[in-house]
């Protein structure tokens, strides 16, 4: 590890020699003791600092707030115990809720890395104008997430979308102002998806890119001689060694679709009832419709144990920070 | 040693992003009364009635700061759909503003928060509010709140449609309605004869329009009654409308905003509007060829809407009353506030504005229903959990059966 700090800080100040750095050889090996983290305080001070007011001190207040008793103008009346979260638990539509939480994560990121794995492929060939192409799939990213969601859901409204015009004119639709496609919980569901997919796209193809560019060419070329096929090829040998960039993406994608509100919230915003939410925007309902700040807390930190109990699965089963 | 860190470097990576969404409740407030030049800061928060209200709100900040230069007012202007977030903030972290331009208000006269009206205003201004409005800001016999802006609902009426259809007059009972309406449906390429906005941007407005027009109520002061027998008729006659397909398609999540938009570019028959909504077809859509009319009821009985929006002051500090006062008096003054409730296209709430407007040709359909006009159960505390689950609930009537939607709706308020 030392090796690659210094290897680092030695490209970046190409002037000083190894022996000036803090790190003595030799050192390597020695597991860190009491006097050395004394000594990295200065150093790992302010980042520890920042990460105790945005991650502890708030997960800190979420918890608080979920044991107590919060007026709708917002004040404080007193602990209740556990009763916000009874009060989770027992709302009718929680399992189906947590459910379509479940399939939202898992169809959005399992069609996301199957789709990327597919582009990040096409764009590590050399082709002409490969360099556009690979802009052009980063523009989604570039672009908010809201406003994209908003795009889609505009060129969805009956009467003047620019989508729904488009299927009326082709004739797939028969009525003339369209159809309701954000107005039905389960069209409005599916195409959040589309829209979540779409978003997630680049950074999973960026990622998976990366991993494709360490891929060794004699490795490739092994493979070739002995007379392996490019569908063997690419099983045996190329996603293998994507293992490390595609743990990543996918961690990172399961934590962030989880967690995404600005897309369901605007595609399925004005559906009655509650039969197009997840957990997210559950919360959001909590906070906003009902003034519930407090059952609001208690949703999110089980939402909050929700995505570690994912997350310590996943890092148990797949070891993504395993060397390969 | 070194994989647990790993595991924890997961975790904690985990844990920020999941708690990007759920800290964004905790908000940070602004600075109090800077007092180092000995002035006093009154902290206004209002919500955006429409492009016009921040340079409005301007207008009346500096023709009152230059009466009175020991005094700084310092607008906030958020959106209606933040605007219940952002006071809930507020308070929690302490820093409720001075005054406040908003809806519900018995909420915050349960937890003890606000000035009683009358100590706010010179004993002239409080005498002249109409009294029909101050009493709807009463609890308990006192008034809380200031009545601000009132707005009567009516039918907007396309003439041109109903004409096409072969209807000679605007309908004045349900079954007129549903009978024209029908007949403006059956002309096809996309008309919808009557406009039905269920979604949760104003379902509460929606539903009082049927529900009272039948005869029902949403309660009093006491308890809110959704659950109750006069509210089913109804219930019933949207889910007729829209089974006979004298609606728009999907009703249940439909917003009013932009079903308006559609009323303007013509191609909905009937639909019930608002005195801004005059101003709305001027600007885009001058030629449509429309008539306001009494919105119809069951048994044709005359019945509106009236919806009040309300200025509140919070007991902050004793030493801002003066201010606070002496600002709000300002803005009652009829040179100051008839030309901003003109601008805004409401109806005024001082005996001397209406009188003032009173030869206003756009606002006089709405004048004249006013007297007939019904208000929210605004001054029960349960009333905003009511409009909450009026929002998310009702448009629940397009596919389930009328009775069980208005019992989920009441248990919701009865939940808190």
């Amino acid at each position: 590890m030392s090796t690659t700090t210094d290897t680092a800080a030695a490209v970046a100040q190409p002037g000083r020699t190894r022996a000036g750095r803090g790190t003595p050889p030799g050192t390597a090996g020695r597991r860190p003791g009491p006097r050395d983290l004394v000594r990295a305080l200065p150093w790992i001070g302010p980042a520890i600092l920042l990460i105790v007011g945005v991650v502890f001190f708030p997960a800190g207040v979420m918890f608080f707030n979920s044991t107590r008793d919060i007026s709708i103008s917002g004040l404080d009346q007193g602990g209740v115990g556990i009763d916000n979260y009874v009060e989770v638990f027992t709302f009718p539509y929680f399992w189906p809720i947590l459910l379509r939480t479940i399939v939202w994560v898992v169809v959005v990121v399992g069609v996301t890395v199957v789709l990327s794995l597919v582009l990040a492929q096409i764009l590590d060939k050399a082709f002409p104008g490969r360099r556009i192409v690979r802009l052009a799939v980063i523009i989604p990213w570039a672009a908010s997430v809201v406003m994209t969601t908003m795009v889609v859901y505009y060129g969805l409204e009956p009467y003047f979308g620019i989508i729904n015009t488009f299927l009326v004119d082709v004739g797939l639709i028969a009525t003339p102002e369209g159809y309701g496609w954000t107005r039905n919980p389960a069209t409005a569901f599916a195409w959040s998806i589309v829209v979540a997919v779409f978003v997630s796209l680049p950074f999973t193809t960026y990622t998976i890119l990366a991993g494709l560019a360490t891929v060794p060419g004699e490795v490739l070329e092994a493979a070739k001689m002995d007379g392996a096929g490019p569908a063997r090829t690419y099983f045996s040998v190329v996603l293998p060694q994507l293992r490390g960039a595609l743990s990543v993406a996918v961690l990172i994608n399961i934590i962030n679709v989880f967690n995404s509100l600005p897309i369901l919230k605007v595609m399925t915003g004005s559906i009655p009832g509650y039969d197009a939410d997840t957990i997210m925007t559950m919360i959001f309902k909590y906070i906003q419709n009902q003034h519930k700040v407090d059952v609001a807390s208690a949703l999110s930190v089980v939402a909050f144990l929700i995505v570690i109990v994912i997350v310590a699965v996943y890092v148990k089963v797949v070891k993504p920070m395993q060397e390969v | 040693m070194k994989k647990s860190m790993r595991f924890g470097a997961a975790i904690a990576l985990a844990a920020t992003a999941s708690l990007t969404l759920a800290s964004c409740g905790f908000g940070g407030g602004s600075s109090d009364g800077g007092d180092a030049d000995g002035k006093t800061t009154l902290d206004l928060l209002v919500p955006s009635y429409s492009d016009n209200t921040q340079a409005l709100w301007e207008d009346v900040i500096s023709g009152f700061e230059e009466a009175n230069p020991d005094v700084d007012v310092k607008l906030q202007v958020e959106s209606w759909d933040n605007l219940e977030t952002v006071i809930a903030t507020q308070i929690q972290g302490g820093e409720a503003p001075d005054i406040y331009n908003g809806g519900p208000f018995a909420g915050f006269v349960a937890d003890d928060l606000l000035y009683p009206a009358e100590e706010v205003v010179s004993a002239d201004v409080y005498s002249d509010f109409q009294e029909s409005f101050l009493a709807n800001a009463e609890v308990d016999g006192t008034a809380y709140a200031l009545p601000l802006i009132a707005s009567a609902r009516a039918l907007f009426v396309n003439n041109t449609l109903l004409q096409q259809a072969g209807v000679t007059a605007p309908p004045t009972t349900w079954d007129e309605l549903l009978d024209a309406a029908t007949k403006v449906s059956a002309l096809g390429g996309g008309v919808a004869g009557y406009g039905m906005p269920l979604g949760s941007e104003e379902a509460q407005a929606e539903a009082a329009v049927w529900l009272w027009g039948g005869g029902g109520t949403f309660g009093d002061a006491e308890a809110i009654t959704i659950d109750d027998p006069s509210n089913l008729p109804g219930a019933e006659q949207i889910k007729k409308m829209i089974d006979a397909g004298a609606t728009q398609a999907d009703p249940g999540s439909t917003d009013r905003s932009p079903l308006m938009d559609i009323f303007v570019q013509g191609k909905i028959g009937m639909q019930v509007g608002l005195p801004p909504t005059v101003g709305q077809i001027e600007e885009n859509n001058p030629e449509l060829d429309y008539s306001i009319v009494p919105i119809p009821t069951q048994d044709g009985s005359a019945f509106t809407l009236g919806v009040m929006d309300q200025l509140m002051a919070f007991k902050n500090d004793d030493d801002k009353k003066e201010a606070i006062t002496a600002f709000l008096d300002y803005y009652y003054s009829a040179d100051v506030y008839v030309p901003w409730v003109q601008a805004e296209g409401f109806l005024p709430v001082t005996k001397s504005g209406a009188e003032q407007l009173s030869g206003e040709e756009a606002l006089k359909p709405f004048l004249d229903v006013l007297p007939d006009a019904q208000f929210y159960p605004s001054t029960n505390p349960q009333w905003s959990a009511a409009d909450s689950a009026f929002k998310a609930l009702f448009g629940q009537l397009q596919t389930k059966p009328a009775q069980d939607v208005l019992t989920e709706i009441q248990a919701q308020v009865d939940a808190g």
